[in-house]
């Protein structure tokens, strides 16, 4: 079947989910929810009881175990960078058995950030998002907190998979794929419940995280149901969706974070409309370009992939048009944080730069990542060789900073106590931004200094290349610096931080009813905002013994 | 000198500013540690450093690139957030 009939009839189960979530499933609608209740926690047994179950308490696992998978994803990735120039590297570990290669260093280091850290660190946001939104509370703390160690356990057989892909004669790959999907419906099912307990409508950033949770699973049903999954076609539009699976979590995550932390309210519902609309119906650049990862997943044998020219032109289309809600997330988010005035409220607080510098590098990224997919697409393959750091940058200059910013914007709500250090915390930021992306930018141009060579068919090693991506792996170890201090500073904060209800000041100046506010804010934006008049009366304490009242503004 | 006098001497003697036992222990450790190999490099001019010297050739071939100081880098990084998450979660 076609690429656009397998889109079409992913369009249409999205659809259906969605009508399904909003309207229940008619009269089953509280059987199932009581039946889903029991299978979460009482069908699990004492196992259920070996976790807490306080509010909040399952955001703030899933959101420490995310924030320590960004180690040693960045530590993987980096060794696979170092390997990249000096392949004899790790040589000695072969005496253990072991002989990773920069390929498959670098695989199970994307895999790492993806599943370890961005995955967890989305799916812990979204346990604190989705019932704030909704304005209700998660269905089952214990559940999701149990599941969180679960998904860690799935990141440790993938990371296994990715460099020995068989042990025994077992295909280690389908069972972190198991291990990842039990962990994942138990989640959706959990958000499911959450979400039809809400009290109110809820906005946009919490209905793109249950899509997005949900289109993973329901694509990979509906191209085994129309065939497509045997093909090269199918196996490689199942990666591009799991691309928009991950965005769209990133997009509500983001959206979120970038209101909560700045205390604006979101610039633009119609953008985040466009947002979530746009990612479903085009095609995500984000991902891996080939679709073998995909097979791998699923353990069945990868297709050549050979589009057809229908193939190949709905595709083009579909994923030039994926700009479109990249470019209104990316407007969103900058907007919101910046509210009415040309300042950012507060862009020293842990989580805001993250946010900020995934929102700024979304789109260049995704435009780079456009070229090299219609190039595979189209089978001209001049730019693959850019492809590896192309995907790198996007995961350590979009995916990671959006997740982690956004986790750290909600920390303090969730873990009742701030990080440890506001310092440490810039220190962890800069060391991991430009890290990432100064040593990401050298790796490109030492592939493009090989593209080159390659096309003018010199045979000589390319030295200048290999000079190149020593700096290339140097500068990346900024990156792993960076998640030691950012792990560090969450796991000290959890347990000594500031308490979140010390540092929350009340506002008590009285605002007209238009002005939304999401938090405290400060009389600057407020008189920015032409809410306000500068005609407040300022009383000198030692000249009245009245007590003080709240200023009228 | 009168009795005032050598109380405010001695006050000013005490210091209020005391750096912590672990800064004092690991810096007499790294001067005692200087000396020794110092002494030892002037008392015994062609000799190997005992114990040190037999155990060092079983790294060979080992710690032979640049990443493994990398790595060693990362490694006290993770044992620092191992020891994070044990004294935090012992502490009183």
């Amino acid at each position: 079947m076609g690429l656009i009939t397998s889109m079409a009839v992913f369009w249409l189960a999205i659809l259906v989910v969605f009508i399904l979530v909003n309207r229940g499933i008619w009269v089953f609608t509280d059987v199932s929810k009581s039946m889903s209740m029991f299978m979460l926690e009482k069908a699990l047994g004492p196992l259920i009881d070996f976790v807490d179950g306080k509010h909040g308490s399952a955001a703030t696992t899933w959101i420490i175990q995310g924030a320590i998978w960004i180690v040693p994803a960045s530590i993987i990735t980096f060794c696979g960078l170092w390997l990249s120039h000096d392949p004899e590297a790790l040589h000695s570990l072969s005496s253990w058995g072991l002989n990773p290669t920069s390929s498959s260093l670098i695989t199970s280091g994307f895999l790492v950030a993806v599943y370890g850290s961005v995955g967890m660190l989305l799916i812990g946001s979204s346990m604190h998002i989705v019932p704030e939104l909704g304005g209700t509370t998660l269905a089952t703390e214990k559940n999701a907190t149990l599941m969180s160690f679960v998904w860690t356990l799935a990141v440790i057989v993938m990371f296994i998979a990715a460099n020995k892909p068989e042990i025994v004669g077992i295909r280690i790959m389908p069972v972190a794929t198991l291990l990842t999907n039990l962990a994942l419906i138990a989640v959706i099912v959990n958000m499911l419940l959450t979400a039809a307990s809400r009290t109110k409508k809820m906005p946009l950033p919490a209905w793109m995280m249950i899509i997005g949770m949900i289109s993973a699973p329901v694509s990979i049903v509906v191209l085994a149901i129309t065939g497509s999954l045997d093909s090269g076609s199918g196996q490689w539009l199942a990666t591009r969706i799991g691309g928009t699976a991950f965005f769209l979590m990133m997009s509500g995550a983001i959206l979120y974070g970038a209101s909560r932390g700045s205390g604006n309210p979101l610039w633009s519902r119609s953008l985040a409309a466009v947002t979530m609309v746009g990612a479903i119906l085009t095609i995500n650049p984000s991902g891996l370009i080939e679709g073998e990862i995909a097979s791998d997943f699923l353990g069945i044998s990868t297709a050549a992939f050979e589009p057809s020219r229908n193939d190949i032109v709905a595709g083009s289309f579909l994923l030039a048009l994926s700009l479109i809600p990249i470019i209104a997330l990316s407007a969103n988010v900058l907007a919101t944080m910046r509210g009415d005035d040309v300042f950012i409220e507060n862009p020293d607080s842990p989580g805001m730069p993250e946010i900020n510098l995934a929102a700024f590098m979304a789109v260049p990224i995704a435009i780079g990542g456009l070229f090299v997919l219609t190039d595979y697409l189209t089978g001209t393959n001049e730019l693959t060789g850019i492809h590896t750091s192309l995907v790198l940058m996007g995961v350590w200059v979009v995916f990671v900073p959006a997740s982690l910013g956004s986790a750290l914007s909600i920390f303090p709500e969730v873990s009742g106590r701030h990080v440890l250090s506001v310092n440490r915390s810039r220190w962890a930021f800069w060391l991991m931004a430009g890290g990432a992306f100064s040593g990401l930018a050298f790796t490109m141009m030492a592939d493009f200094s090989d593209m080159a060579l390659l096309e003018a068919a010199v045979e000589e090693e390319n030295s200048t290349s290999n000079r190149i991506r020593v700096l290339g792996s140097v500068l990346f170890y900024g990156t792993v610096l960076g998640s030691i201090y950012h792990a560090l500073n969450i796991i000290s904060g959890s347990f000594r931080g500031a308490l979140a209800s010390e540092g929350l000041n009340q506002s008590s100046t009285s605002i007209s009813s238009p002005y939304k506010l999401t938090k405290e804010t400060t009389v600057r934006k407020i008189l920015a905002q032409r809410e306000g008049k500068l005609d407040t009366v300022v009383i000198p304490e030692s000249s009245t013994d009245l007590s003080g009242n709240a200023t009228e503004i | 000198m009168s009795d005032d006098g050598s109380t405010l001497i001695g006050e000013f003697l005490q210091g209020e500013g005391e750096p912590s036992s672990s800064w004092v222990m690991l810096v007499m450790g790294f001067v005692s540690t200087m000396v020794f190999l110092i002494l030892y490099g002037i008392l015994f001019p062609s000799s190997d450093l005992p114990v040190i010297s037999s155990v060092l050739p079983v790294f060979d071939g080992v710690f032979d690139s640049g990443i493994w100081f990398f790595i060693l880098g990362a490694m006290i990084g993770v044992f620092a957030i191992l020891g994070t998450m044990l004294t935090e979660a012992t502490s009183e």
